[in-house]
């Protein structure tokens, strides 16, 4: 995902700065001309339809991402294994602490204190979920395991003066 | 001596210029007020940017500090980079700005409000962090203030509390004193009611000129962010004042408690708003300045009434994009929320789209007037675009599984804060502080070594941050896990740059104050601008 986030950005970013670019080098031309070598009236006539391409583009967006929401993409299907983790100042409580590849596992996390999250790292360092642990509630998050190795647990949420300390270091995805 | 003053108006002025300047004496008392805050703001951002530095040390393990030390300091930080340098410096020549469209400060009594409770939250905010070790983040999100894990005492998180409770009211005492200077006389409207006068500074005479009529032309663009933050901000920050007596009450009474989610709606409903106490502002200046080293009026009709209408009614409707990540089973209102202002937020994209295009169209082919000033403007104006852009990755719920309270955050908002909103701040420094100080700035060219280092500089540390957040890096770690430690390497590398940049421009200042003020008196009643 960070990946693809990257590119995406990346590409607006370049098309942005061309343009203003273009814009910065325009005023090479005014000087030569005093500034009086374009027409206004038009520029501002055609702004509102600047603001129909962005809402348009905004809109394609939001129809393809909002959807895809943590809220949405969860479902009450019976999943294969459920993990509770619960945080405390300053680790996870999880149980159980291993699950096998191919399994659906739900996440039910929560506190017992503050806020704090379970940031869940794949064997390449990846964070692949990110789950609020709010005191007095759960939230419930569903992943399927394809990767066996070594998962870790960090915490997302800062929770006090050893939240940098507040790693779970083995959660094992067996083959 | 080259100087960087503001331009002389251009030739047949602007509609702004032609508003009649007040007289001499409130010139001269609104000049020292804003001065004042330019100094002080200036002094905090010293303090707060010195403990930006420690903070980023710590983590590239070049130096050691406490743990709680850390994250108290960085609350420090938060706070104080953002409101008390930042927001208090752009709340400050907000006057300035509006003297000089003709609307000039009608009473001293709420900006003196503002100014005083500011210094003294701030005051507060310092000791209770640096000193007494309250290290709950600036968002201090419930409970955590009252479960420091034996750091800090429910007695130190009240003070805290209070502390920044006088930050809110200074805000508040900004939008009544703004409010005040905007209603008034001088927006001409030829039917003088209050409801005309509220029409005409948020830009209903642009849409509806027959009904919203002044004597004026056109009501000067600058007015209509200020007016809007002004309103914005003040129906958000009862929200959080809410939450900073709850707090209080708390600290006094442990019996008390608030429901977590609610206390983060309350955080949040001022917590997204206070961003654009910073950037409204700095929209505001790039509305004023642009168009005068343009050479000609803002390009910007109804389109960016309808922006600012639109800022001023979703401003307020946002808040919940930062509580995406709270879904708890069975609180499907949160859910709700999330999934109504994914839209609301996306909407706020249009008065920064707008308000670019205005900004380009302006200057492009113009006869454009490059100095350091229009150069740190247009610096932040791409920033604008730039770090933008990020924002409306932000705001998709589906990426924050990924990027929520990551570093990626933190380079986003410190490319927005310093790159955007604070290069407009350097600008607005360079070009006004000639007039506010009565001289010109010593030395253009270390004004672009400034410009340069400071661009370079901060991308570089920005990069790098958003780049780690990409790759996992968490979000308020005092410690970061090893394989994050080249990147925060070499962004000290780039701070080290930053920092260097600074220097020359505390340089320059100083000496800028030890020369003998522009000869002509005259110089520094300004009319649409100095001419030194
Ligand atoms: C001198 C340049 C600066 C440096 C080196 C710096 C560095 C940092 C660092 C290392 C953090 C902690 C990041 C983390 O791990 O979570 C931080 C947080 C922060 N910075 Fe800066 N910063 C600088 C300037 C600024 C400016 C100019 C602003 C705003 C105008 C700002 C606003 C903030 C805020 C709001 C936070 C978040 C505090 C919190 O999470 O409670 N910083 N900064
Ligand atoms: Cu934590
Ligand atoms: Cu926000």
């Amino acid at each position: 995902m960070g990946m693809g986030i990257a590119i995406g950005y990346l590409t607006f970013v370049a098309l942005g700065l061309i343009i203003a670019f273009a814009v910065l080098w325009s005023t090479r031309r005014g000087r030569r001309d005093g500034g009086q070598g374009v027409a206004i009236e038009k520029a501002e006539r055609a702004e509102p339809w600047w603001g129909v391409v962005v809402l348009v583009l905004l809109t394609v967006l939001l129809g393809i991402t909002i959807w895809q929401a943590p809220w949405f993409t969860e479902n009450d299907d019976p999943k294969d294994v459920q993990v509770k983790v619960t945080g405390v100042q300053f680790g996870f409580l999880v149980e159980p602490t291993a699950v096998r590849v191919g399994q659906d596992v739900e996440f039910n996390v929560t506190s017992k204190d503050v806020h704090h999250a379970m940031g869940l790292y794949n064997p390449r360092g990846q964070m692949i979920m990110n789950v609020e642990a709010i005191p007095g509630y759960t939230i419930s998050r569903s992943y399927h395991f394809t990767e066996p190795g070594t998962y870790i647990i960090r915490c997302l949420e800062f929770c006090g003066y050893k939240h940098h300390e507040m790693i779970y270091p083995v959660f094992q995805v067996t083959a | 001596m080259m100087t960087t003053a503001v331009p002389p108006a251009v030739p047949g002025g602007l509609p702004y210029d032609d508003a009649e300047m007040p007289l001499a004496l409130v010139q001269g008392r609104t000049r020292r007020y804003v001065l004042r805050i330019i100094w002080t703001s200036t002094a905090f951002l010293v303090v707060a940017g010195i403990l930006g530095l420690l903070l980023r040390l710590r983590q590239g393990e070049v130096i050691t500090l406490g743990d709680n030390f850390w994250y108290a300091m960085m609350t420090a930080h938060g706070l104080g980079a953002f409101v008390a340098w930042a927001g208090f410096f752009l709340m400050g020549v907000t006057f300035w700005v509006l003297m000089k469209v003709g609307l000039p400060i009608r009473s001293f009594i709420l900006p003196e409000i503002m100014y005083w409770t500011m210094v003294l939250g701030v005051v507060g905010i310092v000791l209770t962090t640096l000193l007494s070790g309250f290290g709950g983040s600036w968002v201090f999100l419930y409970p955590l203030p009252f479960f420091s894990a034996g750091q800090w005492s429910d007695t130190v998180t009240g003070i805290f509390a209070g502390s920044v409770l006088l930050v809110g009211v200074s805000i508040l005492a900004y939008c009544a004193a703004v409010l005040q200077t905007c209603l008034a006389p001088g927006l001409k409207a030829e039917k003088d009611t209050l409801g005309q006068r509220i029409g005409l500074a948020l830009g209903f005479g642009l849409l509806f000129p027959s009904r919203f009529r002044t004597r004026r032309g056109t009501i000067p663009y600058p007015v209509l962010p200020f007016a809007v933050n002004a309103v914005d901000m003040f129906l958000a920050t009862l929200p959080f004042a809410v939450l900073l007596v709850l707090n209080i009450v708390q600290s006094v009474n442990n019996g008390f408690s608030i429901n977590v989610l609610l206390a983060g709606n309350l955080l949040w409903a001022f917590g997204h708003p206070v961003v654009y106490l910073l950037l409204f502002p700095a929209a505001a200046i790039y509305y004023y300045l642009i168009p005068r080293y343009a050479g000609r009026e803002l390009v910007a009709g109804k389109a960016v009434a309808v922006a600012w209408l639109i800022a001023l009614t979703m401003n307020v409707f946002v808040w919940a994009h930062h509580l995406y990540m709270n879904y708890p089973d069975g609180a499907n209102v949160q859910q709700t929320l999330g999934t109504i202002m994914q839209p609301t937020t996306y909407a706020l994209v249009l008065p920064s789209a707008l308000s670019l295009y205005s900004i380009a169209a302006t200057m492009y082919r113009s006869n454009f007037r490059w100095n350091v000033a229009s150069k740190f403007l247009v610096a932040g104006i791409v920033s604008w675009l730039i770090a933008g852009l990020q924002g409306i990755i932000n705001a998709t719920a589906v990426f924050q599984d990924t990027l929520h309270n990551t570093l990626w955050i933190v380079g986003h908002f410190h490319n927005m804060a310093f790159l955007n909103m604070g290069l407009a701040i350097f600008g607005a420094m360079y070009a006004f502080l000639p007039e506010l100080m009565g001289r010109p700035w010593w030395s253009e060219r270390l004004g672009s070594w400034h410009l340069w280092g400071t661009v370079i500089g901060a991308y570089g540390w920005v990069a790098c941050q958003m780049i780690q957040g990409l790759e996992g890096a968490p979000r308020r770690w005092a410690v970061l896990p090893d394989q994050y430690l080249t990147l925060t390497h070499i962004s000290l590398g780039f701070l080290a740059l930053l920092v260097a940049a600074q220097l020359v421009f505390a340089y320059n200042l100083w000496t800028t104050l030890r020369t003998s003020p522009f000869e002509d008196a005259k110089a520094v009643t300004v009319h649409g601008g100095t001419q030194p």
